[in-house]
């Protein structure tokens, strides 16, 4: 009994021993395998028995953390003392809990997953995750792929972006104005980079030459600024790694967005046909001069009726009242909808000659 | 083209340019397709005489095909839907010709349209096409009174091209030529203009029959060759399809260009610069290609002088029956859409550029595509146009034209302005002639039209493609990506017309990557799920998008469904065409409404007395209304011309 009530305090001691070892010596997420603990040098003679006790105090203590690392081995990881008290106060279900919960890490756990992973009733778990909540030891996110699950994870961690949708995303939901402000932003600094702006005294000379041989060029009026093109081949067009640094330093983000948040968003800008994309993605050309694009940008929180230059040029079928018609389908000669009994057409008319 | 909407339109557009009679027979034969004389009474309730009448004068108009079986000797008719559809776009033509040629070509060729086809004899005889100012005025009036529909079309197209000019600005050499002088044997150095541009071909007997019959009949003449017959299996397949095609393009072949083309270009095509400039490029362009046209007569050493048309006395052979020639004239047309593409993301400057690409191109392109339906897409291959020497180019760019001042400079460092002298002058080939215009070297010239041609390769139309042959720099046009692309712009144009530019982002995203999930697509279009979901359903309520499901398991349950949203341009392309048939016809027949709500007053101003001389006997009110007629009148004409346009796009080109 003596040898046992010995050993027990040898064992505490020399799990404490061990402990302060490992927090002092190494990174809080060294995993240790049994190995490791038995070339600290710290449990004699290599009692691998005695080492295994020492650890399971350590566990019981919640000081330590028991794991499964590769091949099947155990392996160890160890807390820090007020994590070990927070968990110390747990009951034993909520640290079940907690456990699983910190296993997923920065992706966060389904609720329901919870549950077949601890094997816990469900209302057991509903209280153990209320009562952890109301610790503030874990709180629950909102997950982009899956809004309708609930989902938790340690209230000390951020979500990673699997969970948030990366940077587009405010607590789960698309940011548009967020997005709308980084792509004018990156359309302007594309645009400025994009075109040569002709000093207005060659703009004068432009326009005399052009006007001597007959043809007015429409554009250049006064007061504008004139903007021409590169030549074919020109490499200073802006890439995305410039991009993302001039938009990190613009000051109109507050989290710092990395390249493929900023890639995702020249692509959507190529599909709107405001970038174009050179040596399939390498460097980014805009298709209007900064002028153009100043002016688009400033017009649209002035009210919803855009300018003609904004769109797509108009074609024959979206200017005939039958493009817009919501009855075009029924539309026949001597039917209850007609030609002769179309009241789109005369409006149009009148529109069209204003009289 | 045969399809219940195009069908309406084009008996439309027969009745309103012909009359009630050709409506009659067109319409029962686009109903019942192909009949012999007999059924065709009997469907149409028309008396013998009208009928033989409304026949004759509509093979005349290329509306109607016949076909005479060998087996019972009866005479099929099958109506000409391609022609009579063509008849739509007459005064986009007219007004092209016009812009090219000059007015009087313009008048010629809208008398071969009147008249369908005609020989140059009987050309010679009109009185219309004697040239003098006013005549060819009142010539086009004299038409008038059928060819309303034309005129009107003329005169949109025209108010269309008003702005063009602006930019083009040049008065076209021909047109001055003509309007200027008073020669009297105009008429046939304009018809071998006309035919040497392969805007008129000759009439051949094989025309008056449909494509099919034409086929079936060639190869029935293939197969009772002998040495056709000794073959057996699949050797004699092949021999019989090749035959076939060979004997079928000799049958329909109705070129003019032979011997009215020099290097590739018409003869007498109005070289662009006046000036004494042409001459030294001019000696130079025969040094390098007297070799290959060595052939040629000795007779064209007037060739690019300016009055070629008082030496070319040589008359067009009074037998010839000439016609329009419409495909020629889709590819004429086409460049221009390309035109107006370049125009509006290209400087001035660099569309004139690639006019004068495109201009050498169209003399040598004799049909939009080889095949007769369009390809579904992703099965198009490429096809590129004859190569154009870059030089052939720089020949053709007017020497006034400021090439430079439109491109920036390589590097960005350069002082601004000091543009002009740009840091790589780098001349393509060392030696520099002299050219007669402020010391600008033609080596440099060269350099910079190539410097505006790579500009128009770039995405995102590249409108041109660079080719090296035999070590000479040539420029072409892949014409089927290009024409891909119209049609892709005419639908995005339409999306975003109805659902916003929301939509047409997804359409895109959609377009580029094939078929995606919602997830997906959210990812990539960056837009919220509830706009996203908004504007697809709506789209796929338009047609315009569609769903595919795929189940994960045999139950198909919604819930273990993955569900792939997916743009097919074809599908979508298809269904936009027929609604702009019918949309063509309902102003149409909207029009016909219209006026025959105004019918009595209309009537008055047609009157005899009265037309011509609308002020005297008009009253103010009446005249205000005539005017605001015309007016309507005018701008439903020319909205069945837009409409034309994206039938050409998606149809045609």
């Amino acid at each position: 009994m003596a040898s046992a009530g010995a050993s027990g305090a040898s064992v505490t001691e020399l799990a404490s021993k061990l402990y302060e070892h490992c927090l002092n010596n190494y990174p809080p997420d060294q995993l240790f395998y049994q190995q490791d603990l038995l070339g600290l040098g710290i449990v004699p003679k290599s009692d691998l028995a005695l080492l295994l006790r020492c650890t399971q105090s350590l566990v019981d203590q919640k000081l330590f953390r028991l794991l499964q690392g590769k091949n099947d081995r155990l392996a160890w990881k160890i807390i820090s003392r007020e994590d070990a008290e927070k968990l110390q106060n747990l009951s034993p279900d909520e640290s079940l809990v907690y456990n699983v919960i910190h296993s997923t890490g920065r992706n966060g756990i389904w609720v329901r997953a919870i549950g077949t992973r601890t094997g816990l009733h469900k209302s057991i778990l509903d209280r153990c995750l209320k009562s952890l909540e109301g610790k503030n030891y874990i709180k629950s996110v909102h997950n982009v792929k899956f809004p309708s699950r609930k989902m938790y994870m340690l209230a000390g961690l951020a979500p990673s972006e699997d969970v948030t949708g990366g940077a587009w995303f405010t607590d789960g939901v698309l940011d548009e104005n967020f997005i709308n402000t980084v792509a004018g932003y990156i359309e302007y600094t594309v645009s400025r980079k994009s075109w040569v702006e002709v000093p207005s005294a060659d703009a004068h000379r432009t326009k005399r030459i052009k006007t001597s041989d007959g043809s007015v060029s429409v554009k250049q009026e006064a007061g504008q600024k004139t903007f021409i093109p590169f030549p074919a081949g020109y490499r200073g067009y802006p890439t995305v790694s410039m991009l993302t640094d001039a938009v990190n330093e613009s000051g109109i983000t507050p989290v710092r967005l990395g390249e493929e948040s900023i890639t995702q968003l020249l692509d959507m800008l190529c599909y709107d046909g405001k970038l174009v994309a050179l040596n399939s993605g390498e460097m980014y050309k805009s298709v209007k001069n900064p002028e153009a694009v100043k002016q688009s940008q400033a017009r649209k929180p002035a009210g919803e009726d855009k300018g003609i230059d904004d769109r797509l040029v108009t074609n024959g079928m979206t200017e005939a009242p039958c493009g817009t018609c919501p009855v075009f389908k029924l539309c026949a000669p001597g039917g209850a909808v007609s030609p002769e009994s179309c009241e789109y057409f005369d409006p149009w008319l009148e529109k069209a000659l204003g009289f | 083209m045969t399809s219940q909407y195009a069908g309406e339109l084009c008996t439309l557009l027969v009745e309103d340019n012909f009359g009630e009679l050709f409506a009659r027979i067109f319409s029962t034969l686009n109903r019942y397709d192909r009949l012999s004389f007999s059924r065709l009474k009997f469907y149409s309730r028309l008396s013998n005489a009208q009928l033989r009448h409304g026949l004759a004068a509509m093979i005349q108009q290329h509306l109607v095909y016949h076909y005479t079986s060998y087996d019972d000797g009866i005479t099929y008719y099958e109506p000409n839907m391609q022609s009579a559809y063509y008849l739509v776009r007459s005064g986009k033509i007219l007004e092209l010709i016009e812009h090219r040629l000059g007015k009087y070509a313009a008048t010629v060729m809208s008398t071969i349209m009147f008249l369908g086809h005609a020989q140059v004899g009987y050309l010679e005889t009109l009185p219309a096409l004697r040239p003098s100012n006013s005549d060819v005025n009142r010539a086009s009036e004299e038409r008038g009174g059928i060819h309303e529909t034309e005129e009107y079309h003329g005169e949109e197209a025209r108010q269309e091209t008003e702005e063009h000019r602006e930019t083009e600005g040049r008065p076209n050499g021909l047109n001055s030529d003509y309007t200027s002088s008073e020669r009297p044997a105009l008429l046939h150095p304009t018809l071998k203009a006309l035919a040497g541009h392969g805007y008129i071909l000759r009439v051949r007997d094989a025309q008056f029959q449909s494509y099919a019959d034409n086929a079936l009949d060639a190869e029935r003449t293939i197969k009772s060759r002998p040495d056709i017959k000794a073959l057996k299996g699949k050797k004699l397949d092949e021999a019989v399809t090749e035959g076939t095609l060979e004997l079928l393009k000799e049958r329909l072949d109705g070129d003019l260009t032979r011997g009215l083309m020099f290097n590739g270009v018409p003869r007498g095509a109005k070289r662009r610069h006046t000036t004494g400039a042409t001459e030294a490029s001019n000696k130079k362009a025969r040094v390098d290609y007297a070799a290959v046209d060595e052939d040629e007569d000795g007779g064209e050493e007037n060739e690019w002088s300016d009055d070629d048309f008082g030496e070319d006395t040589i008359p067009m052979e009074s037998g010839i029956t000439v016609r329009i020639n419409y495909e020629k004239l889709d590819v004429a047309l086409r460049n221009r859409r390309f035109l107006e593409l370049a125009e509006r993301d290209s400087s001035p400057v660099t569309a004139e550029v690639y006019e004068s690409l495109l201009r050498r191109i169209e003399y040598q392109t004799a049909k939009c595509r080889d095949t007769t339906e369009i390809p579904r897409e992703g099965e198009e291959g490429e096809h590129y146009s004859v190569p154009v020497p870059l030089r052939a180019v720089v020949e053709d760019v007017d020497l006034f034209l400021d090439l430079a001042g439109s491109v920036g400079p390589m590097e960005v460092s350069q002082p601004i302005n000091r543009r002009g002298k740009r840091p790589l002058e780098e001349t393509t080939n060392g030696a520099a002639h002299d050219g007669t215009n402020g010391g600008q070297s033609d080596g440099n010239r060269t350099y910079e039209v190539d410097q505006h041609l790579c500009l128009l390769a770039q995405p995102p139309y590249s409108l041109t493609s660079k080719r090296m042959v035999s070590g000479l720099i040539t420029w072409t046009v892949e014409f089927r990506h290009l024409a891909r692309k119209l049609r892709h712009l005419e639908l995005e144009r339409i999306i975003e017309a109805r659902y916003g530019d929301v939509a047409l982002r997804v359409v895109r995203v959609l377009h580029d990557k094939g078929k995606l999930d919602e997830k997906r697509l959210q990812e990539i279009s960056l837009l919220p799920f509830k706009d996203l979901r908004q504007v697809l359903a709506s789209m796929q309520t338009g047609g315009f998008v569609d769903l595919q499901e795929v189940p994960r398991d045999a139950l198909r349950q919604p819930s273990k469904t993955i569900f792939l949203w997916f743009y097919d341009p074809d599908r979508v392309g298809n269904s936009v065409l027929e609604d702009t048939y019918k949309a063509m016809s309902r102003c149409l027949q909207r029009l016909r409404f219209e006026r025959s709500r105004l019918k009595e007053f209309l009537e008055k101003t047609e009157r005899s007395d009265v037309k011509g001389n609308e002020e005297r006997y008009l009253s103010e009110a009446e005249l205000t209304l005539l005017g605001q007629w015309r007016a309507k009148e005018a701008l439903l004409l020319g909205e069945v011309a837009r409409l034309d346009e994206m039938v050409a796009v998606i149809r045609d080109y």
